[in-house]
């Protein structure tokens, strides 16, 4: 199946489509890339719950590519419009953010201070927080210490 | 009795060539990553992610946080290039 196996022709380079697809059937897609995303993961993740529930389930009865367009699209819409409240409101801090965790493989664990400082600013100006489903007492990113506890 | 300072010498050009291909290497690194360290550990979710960057930017490791994608990306995907291995 094709859909489990990686492109091989990205390496060559640049490449042209032979038949495009008429623009009026594409949907307005998510713009940003994957450290900006992993960086507003969790605020994503509150922000859309019902949306992203809604296309889990729906994807669960059938897993056909065709079946949750719809709902796709809801849950494509939700992430956009976060997004552009973030732009709006925190855009230094998650910048920063997503910066330090480009220049450190994506590892959360290596960006704790400017995470604090993005999650303060998301925290006051638009009410989200960050929740790690099934943390223990004192969750990792709010632990002053990690290594002796 | 003084000290053998030549002794000290071949030990100097071993320190040097040493540090001088670590730094060239290092530098060689960075400058393909855009001025990043590398990414290393990837798995298959990381490689999607990373292609999806790549048609969203046009390089291999830049960033952007825009709200909506560009006009073409919806159908810039290179799976209507592959061919099926049957």
């Amino acid at each position: 199946m094709s859909t489990h196996r990686e492109t091989t022709f990205l390496s060559t380079g640049k490449f042209v489509d032979p038949t495009p697809a008429p623009p009026e059937t594409a949907h307005p897609e998510v713009g940003t890339t994957s450290a900006p995303l992993k960086s507003a993961a969790f605020f994503i993740g509150a922000y859309c719950k019902d949306y992203n529930e809604d296309f889990m389930l729906c994807k669960d009865e059938n897993n056909d590519p065709a079946h949750c367009l719809q709902e796709g699209r809801k849950v494509t819409r939700c992430a956009m419009d976060l997004i552009s409240k973030l732009r709006e409101n925190c855009e230094k801090e998650w910048e920063a953010h997503y910066k330090c965790l480009e220049k450190h493989n994506q590892e959360y664990y290596a960006c704790r201070k400017p995470e604090r400082t993005f999650n303060e600013c998301v925290f006051s100006k638009l009410k989200l927080e960050k929740v790690i489903p099934g943390a223990a007492a004192t969750p990792i990113h709010l632990r002053e210490n990690t290594i002796y506890n | 009795m003084p000290v053998p300072f030549e002794a000290l010498i071949p030990l100097g050009l071993i320190t040097v060539f040493f540090g001088a291909s670590g730094v060239l290497f290092q530098k060689l690194k960075t400058s393909v990553n855009e001025g990043q360290p590398p990414r290393y550990g990837l798995d298959r979710w990381d490689r999607v992610m990373m292609e999806r960057d790549y048609r969203l930017t046009g390089t291999q490791r830049g960033q952007t946080h825009q709200s909506a994608a560009p006009a073409g990306f919806s159908t810039s995907s290179a799976w209507n290039l592959e061919t099926e291995h049957l």
